[in-house]
């Protein structure tokens, strides 16, 4: 959704020439798809290593290094052919080899790579010829196609390396848009256009990563055109870049984000057991104020796990009404009255009053928590608000189930899977279905959303999920907060869409006279 | 010289002591350094998590990693950083010219400003030049660092125009000729050392009067004036020097203090430091980082320790006289 449209102009063409410089809070760590664990590594990776699959703009899955793949009927078999002629950066054949070679070193046990569980499925994995790559399933597994987007690896620059400790990961070389140049930690990453990119090369010359670790410099950093491109705060985007003179030098961005904001409920905890008082909370709960408080407006309320763009998400569930009549009667039905006239609700003597749990460090949760607060004692609910360092939180309070509340998010990936967050199976320790929430329904369901590839299949599980979750509230979901990036005027073909403003980087330029940066020889 | 045997000696003791203790801290406080890239992320199952853990090492007993730890640093190994598998000196290294280049400067630069300073305002207590650098020298201490750095930015980064507002060098630097390239770097850093050199001025600057005050209502100063010396003779041989021996003391302290490096200055003008270093160290339970820092951290203060207290007795000889006793 466009909020700031950049004023009209006349057709151009694209032309070649100048810098993306983007700024970002943190440096990379270990430039390899399989080993790019943090946001910053990922951002640079995705420009250098392409995978087989990717999605597009309206977040289908399309093919990116795979010219063609094929599900067999029973889901059993995916098969994916290369585009012809591909090459690594160091102009070496990219073959159907190199892709063994990735899956070989994610299932490798001493590479220590976090993203080994989605291949656990995988049967086998064979070359059919250099272009031509067949897996072998155990059991038919939907969520795998996303697991082939893991950037693929040069077999020949890597074999009989250790992948841990090898030099490569400070000096990578792709097949990507971009080419790695340069490295300087905690400065500056600098990448080069791919002369021979498969699509076409990238209209800006050069993308550079600019470290700075302080949201405020940042934004001073952009104001005066030392960055290009940054992630605004909400206040930043609301009372900060709203004069005419940054309107004109700047563009704004705003979509939603994937991941939503909730309050999980112990379920072990009788008093939450029953869905009456859930349901109560989520009527008492105004998320247009939060969204207002704390995001100024730059969000929307949630009803499930998937956002709006998602085609999992049920248009048919509405937000629920604000509502504290309601609530007031479902807690009644519940056995919840104040019956001693002190202003809290009680049931056998004891007050309704519980921890609220979360972490710190986080402003706006620390706000949200304080809004749901003054929310619910209006329903005679005393919510305590605990605010815990994130590693003690995670570790001695979710792991341990020794919570009643939290407010939390998740951030989740494209694919609408949520077996690990909601699948009865899923509660041990250190795993994140930590509320214990079970739903013999929900759990046949997850287990089908797997097993099943068509997409309109999947979206009737994943709409009867989101029903359901919303039914049974063992989350009360909050909302789902705006992604806001800026950038320059001067870059043209700027469009948000659902899967955000980067999608489409190598179509990108600068009209030559308004080019910041000097051509580089090629 | 048994003197000083005995004294380097009696530090080791003292460091293993140190280095038990911040292992110990170190993991005790919750968290691993592998969880930023598995925690909380549903596609990272238990197993995987589990098996990172051990390919860390970070499954063994405390006192096996400990005594792993102290081997391979016999060896003079400080091991791999767990966060991107460099060896940890080498991330050191890689931070340590910029954090001693900066800190040598601002250390110049206030013992430069701060010794005048003190010293003048001691000759003329009460007068408006004391009045005034105390006001001066306080706001310096008083004032909100981080908040200082952002007004100098934006007064002279943003509104004015003047200068860079953060990092080390423009973005083309490496491409210019050598005098340009300093230039350049010089602009980058005289925000930063600017504001350092402002808010340290008053420590040195109200040790140094106090001292010089103190010094100068001495009996010997009275009677070197009582004898008839010039008065700059008298201000500067006997009053200055005899003033400067307890700031020699403070010097020592600061030399553990010139690797460490400011987190906040460093942070928010995006210097790439020791400071950042070692406080994003700590937040990702980067142990390998962490123990290498303290280390040698310890080791420095204890030298700097050895050293103020070496120069000392060298400036003094009534500490040479009672030491050999």
């Amino acid at each position: 959704m466009f909020v700031l449209l950049p004023l009209a102009r006349a057709e151009e063409t694209p032309v070649a020439g100048d810098a993306l410089v983007v700024g970002s809070i943190g440096d990379a760590s270990r430039l390899v798809p399989i080993l790019a664990s943090d946001s910053a590594s990922g951002d640079i990776v995705g420009l250098l290593f392409n995978g087989l699959l990717k999605y597009n703009e309206r977040l289908e899955i399309v093919g990116d290094l795979a010219e063609s793949w094929l599900v067999s009927p029973d889901g059993l078999t995916l098969t994916f052919t290369l585009r012809p002629h591909l090459r690594w950066h160091d102009g070496a054949a990219l073959t159907a080899e190199d892709v063994r070679f990735t899956y070989e070193r994610l299932i490798d046990p001493a590479v220590r790579t976090p993203f080994s569980s989605s291949y656990e499925l995988v049967q086998s994995l064979e070359v059919l010829d250099p272009r031509t790559i067949r897996v072998q399933y155990k059991e038919p597994f939907a969520p795998a196609l996303e697991s082939w987007m893991m950037g693929i690896i040069p077999k020949h620059l890597l074999e009989g390396q250790d992948l841990n400790t090898t030099p490569f990961l400070r000096q990578p070389v792709g097949h990507g848009p971009y080419k790695f140049k340069r490295w300087k930690t905690g400065e500056l990453i600098e990448l080069a256009a791919n002369e021979d990119y498969f699509e076409h090369r990238p209209q800006l010359d050069r993308y550079l990563y600019r470290i700075i670790p302080d949201q405020a410099t940042l934004f001073l950093e952009l104001l005066t055109h030392g960055i290009d491109l940054a992630s605004l705060t909400p206040l930043q985007y609301q009372r900060q870049t709203s004069t005419p003179a940054i309107a004109r030098q700047f563009q704004k961005f705003r979509y939603p984000s994937f991941g939503f904001t909730y309050l999980g409920y112990n379920l072990q905890d009788a008093r939450f057991r029953d869905v009456r008082v859930r349901q109560a909370i989520n009527l008492a709960i105004d998320k247009d104020a939060l969204i207002q408080g704390v995001l100024y407006g730059l969000g929307s309320a949630a009803t499930g796990p998937y956002p709006k763009e998602s085609w999992a998400y049920d248009p048919a569930i509405r937000p629920p009404p604000f509502d504290l009549e309601a609530a007031r009667r479902l807690l009644g039905e519940a056995g919840w009255l104040d019956r001693d006239g002190d202003g809290w609700l009680d049931r056998e003597g004891q007050a309704f009053r519980f921890t609220l749990m979360t972490n710190q460090g986080n402003e706006v949760r620390r706000q949200v928590a304080e809004l749901i607060q003054r929310q619910l004692k209006l329903l005679g609910i005393d919510a305590q608000i605990r605010i815990i360092e994130w590693s003690v939180f995670v570790h001695e309070f979710i792991d341990k189930r020794r919570f009643e509340v939290v407010l939390l998010a998740w951030n989740l990936s494209r694919d609408p899977d949520i077996y690990d967050l909601f699948h009865s199976s899923k509660t041990k320790e250190g795993e994140y279905n930590f509320i214990g929430y079970s739903n013999p329904e929900v759990d046949r369901l997850l287990i089908e959303g797997r097993r099943v590839f068509d997409q309109t299949q999947r979206q009737a599980i994943y709409r009867r999920v989101h029903r359901l979750l919303y039914e049974d509230q063992p989350y009360t979901f909050l909302y789902v907060p705006d992604a806001l990036p800026i950038i320059d005027s001067r870059f043209r073909h700027v469009v948000a869409t659902p899967i955000g403003i980067g999608y489409n980087l190598i179509d990108w330029y600068v009209p030559q006279p308004e080019q910041r940066y000097r051509r580089m020889a090629p | 010289m048994r003197y000083l045997l005995g004294r380097v000696l009696g530090l080791v003791p003292v460091l293993g002591l140190i280095t038990i203790l911040s292992f110990g801290l170190m993991h005790l406080a919750p968290g691993k350094p592998t969880d930023a890239a598995t925690q909380f992320n549903p596609k990272v199952s238990l197993e995987v998590r589990q098996r990172m853990e051990q390919l860390y090492g970070l499954d063994q007993p405390l006192p096996v990693q400990y005594a792993r730890w102290l081997s391979r640093l016999a060896r003079l190994d400080f091991g791999r950083s767990f966060i991107d598998d460099r060896p940890v000196i080498t991330k050191i290294a890689e931070r340590l010219p910029l954090t001693i280049g900066i800190n040598v400067l601002v250390v110049l630069l206030v013992w430069g400003l701060a010794i005048p300073l003190g010293a003048w305002a001691a000759l003329r207590p009460g007068s408006v030049f004391d009045r005034a650098t105390t006001v001066f020298v306080f706001l310096g201490y008083s004032v909100p660092t981080f908040w200082l750095a952002l007004i100098v930015m934006a007064l002279f980064g943003v509104r004015l125009q003047w200068l860079p507002i953060s990092g080390l060098h423009s973005l083309d630097a490496e491409a210019w000729p050598w005098a340009w390239q300093a230039w350049d770097l010089a602009r980058h850093l005289l925000l930063p050392v600017g504001v350092m050199v402002f808010v340290s001025l008053a420590g040195i600057s109200r040790y140094m009067r106090s001292s010089m005050v103190e010094v100068l209502r001495q009996d010997y100063i009275r009677t070197a004036r009582a004898k008839g010396l010039p008065e700059t003779r008298v201000v500067f041989h006997h009053g200055l020097r005899n003033a400067l021996l307890p700031i020699i003391t403070i010097l020592g302290f600061e030399l553990p203090a010139l690797i460490s490096g400011s987190v906040v200055m460093e942070t928010i003008f995006a210097l790439p430091g020791m400071g950042r270093l070692f406080y994003e160290a700590v937040m990702a339970r980067d142990y390998a980082v962490v123990m290498a820092l303290v280390t040698i951290g310890a080791v420095l203060t204890m030298l700097g320790n050895l050293l103020a207290d070496v120069a000392y007795a060298w400036a003094d000889p009534r500490i040479r006289v009672s030491a050999r006793a």
